[in-house]
């Protein structure tokens, strides 16, 4: 019994927390703690929000910055994950291309953005190829631990009961890396929302992360603070949706030990 | 051993070798090798870390080529896994953690697309035989060493193999409940009428389970004894006690001890 409040009050933690955040915001706003000017109250804000959402143009900057996340997410999910995968399974080329691999993830790729600028243009094309440079690394990192979390021990006796190569990483690879995996999509989904925004406030006709950065040049407070919460919003439900798809798969087929 | 294939013989090994690497860094883990079993009888191979034990048994179950001679199964040369003919257990159960008990079992069958309702039908009563049925649908992590063990014994069996491969299966168990795994295997055996091949570095296990005891050496593997176990079957654990007993395995530690001195 005792458990199930703990749990409970466990899961309500973060709504909790997303009141009381909500509820200071308010009222430093309105008590002029905080000048209102650089805050405007969340009522206010919440307001110029569905405004926007009624906005014709808000609604296309919206549609394109999705469909740039959309398009680079869809890239670099599958060639990360592929990439991660053959080097994790391939010893020599691991050696090869792990130094390089781990240098370039360090490396502050926004810096690269007028390089970026220069060779794509500032297009829809130049937002995909960022964001996918971006989360490219840390995805096939994700695709190297996942390939090498799974036990040798179970390939070997799936081998003995005879099971072909197929049979192999259908049977055995693909269950045992899935948590891995999952994870790997996850960050790579962050990274990916975050190029996207980047590249959009450094140079773009479009776009919500343009929209915001105009916003915030014009001093329009409330409009800028709308957008950042719907990006917030967005990000937080899609990477918990992500999360909760996790934990469910996890607790219906149990960890590896 | 020449005349292989002759009568009742299930298992040919002739002059097996094996090296890893090559040149000045080439390592020997198996010289010459040969030996064979006839059907129904039960082996143990014991020897100290390093004799090559598991790097054999992994070549009879065909996980492992060899690097010199050949290895031959009911008259056919082994060049892969013999599912159906041959089932291998390892020191870790390595049953599948995303599946139950009885899906363990069943695996080897569906590999090969054998009906779900089949399957169960001819994984249960295994479960059964290795006591476990009433935990045919617990995951691998809610059992314990011995149990995850007795589910890779019946995984095995559903296979309906000729030959039991073991790799020191029970190792990493206690000892008390290594023993009785120890007399439990040997009734399954008695029952079902199989071969077994079984690697361990205990002397005790080695000599109450074998028929034969194949003493292994190191730098390089090889074998440098074979020894016939008189006591009589079925085996019980009283036997372990007595005289006849310590004698042979006192005589196998000798042995042992004076190629590695």
């Amino acid at each position: 019994m005792g458990a199930t409040v703990t749990g409970w009050l466990t899961r309500l933690a973060p709504l909790v927390f997303v009141a009381l955040l909500a509820a200071v915001w308010e009222t430093a706003s309105r008590t002029g703690l905080v000048d209102p000017r650089l805050l405007p109250p969340l009522s206010e804000v919440l307001r110029v929000l569905s405004g926007l959402l009624q906005d014709e143009r808000f609604r296309g900057d919206l549609a394109i910055t999705l469909s740039e996340i959309a398009v680079a997410f869809a890239v670099v999910g599958p060639l990360g994950l592929a990439v991660g995968f053959f080097l994790g399974e391939n010893l020599p080329a691991y050696r090869m291309f792990a130094p390089a691999l781990h240098l370039l993830l360090s490396v502050p790729k926004s810096i690269f953005l007028p390089v970026f600028i220069f060779a794509f243009g500032i297009g829809f094309l130049q937002k995909v190829i960022f964001a996918v440079t971006l989360a490219f690394f840390i995805v096939v990192l994700s695709g190297v631990a996942a390939a090498r979390s799974v036990p040798v021990g179970l390939v070997t006796a799936a081998r003995s009961f005879g099971a072909t190569r197929v049979q192999i990483y259908l049977h055995i690879y693909l269950p045992a890396m899935e948590p891995l995996i999952i994870e790997g999509l996850r960050m790579g989904l962050i990274f990916t929302v975050t190029g996207v925004l980047l590249a959009e406030m450094y140079g773009s006709p479009r776009g919500i992360g343009r929209v915001i950065f105009a916003w915030g040049e014009m001093f329009r407070m409330p409009e800028l603070f709308a957008g950042v919460l719907l990006v917030v919003t967005v990000t937080i439900v899609c990477n918990e949706l992500m999360r909760a798809v996790e934990d469910a798969r996890k607790a219906r087929r149990r960890g590896l030990r | 051993m020449a005349g292989a294939g002759g009568s009742g013989e299930i298992i040919a090994v002739e002059g097996v070798g094996k090296t890893y690497g090559s040149g000045e860094q080439a390592l020997t883990a198996l010289i010459d090798v040969s030996f064979a079993v006839r059907e129904g009888q039960f082996i143990t191979l014991v020897g100290p870390s390093g004799c090559g034990k598991s790097t054999l048994l992994q070549i009879l179950a065909g996980l492992v080529p060899a690097s010199t001679g050949r290895v031959l199964i009911d008259g056919l040369q082994v060049t892969g896994p013999s599912p159906g003919k041959v089932g291998v257990m390892f020191q870790d159960a390595w049953l599948l953690p995303w599946k139950t008990a009885v899906e363990n079992v069943e695996f080897p069958l569906a590999l090969r697309r054998v009906a779900a309702a089949e399957r169960r039908k001819r994984a249960l009563p295994l479960l059964d035989l290795v006591g476990l049925s009433s935990f045919a649908h617990r995951y691998p992590d809610e059992l314990s060493g011995g149990m995850r063990q007795r589910v890779a014994i019946a995984r095995c069996l559903v296979q309906e193999p000729r030959v039991l491969l073991m790799d020191e299966p029970f190792a990493a168990l206690d000892e008390q409940t290594r023993t009785r795994m120890g007399s439990e295997l040997l009734q399954i055996w008695e029952t079902s009428g199989g071969t077994v091949v079984f690697v361990t570095h205990g002397l005790t296990e080695a000599i109450y389970l074998a028929d034969t005891v194949f003493v292994m050496g190191t730098r390089p593997g090889r074998i440098i004894a074979r020894i016939t176990v008189p006591l009589p079957r079925p085996r019980t654990i009283d036997m372990i006690g007595s005289e006849a007993f310590g004698r042979l395995r006192n005589e196998i530690w000798h042995l042992i001890a004076e190629v590695r001195a």
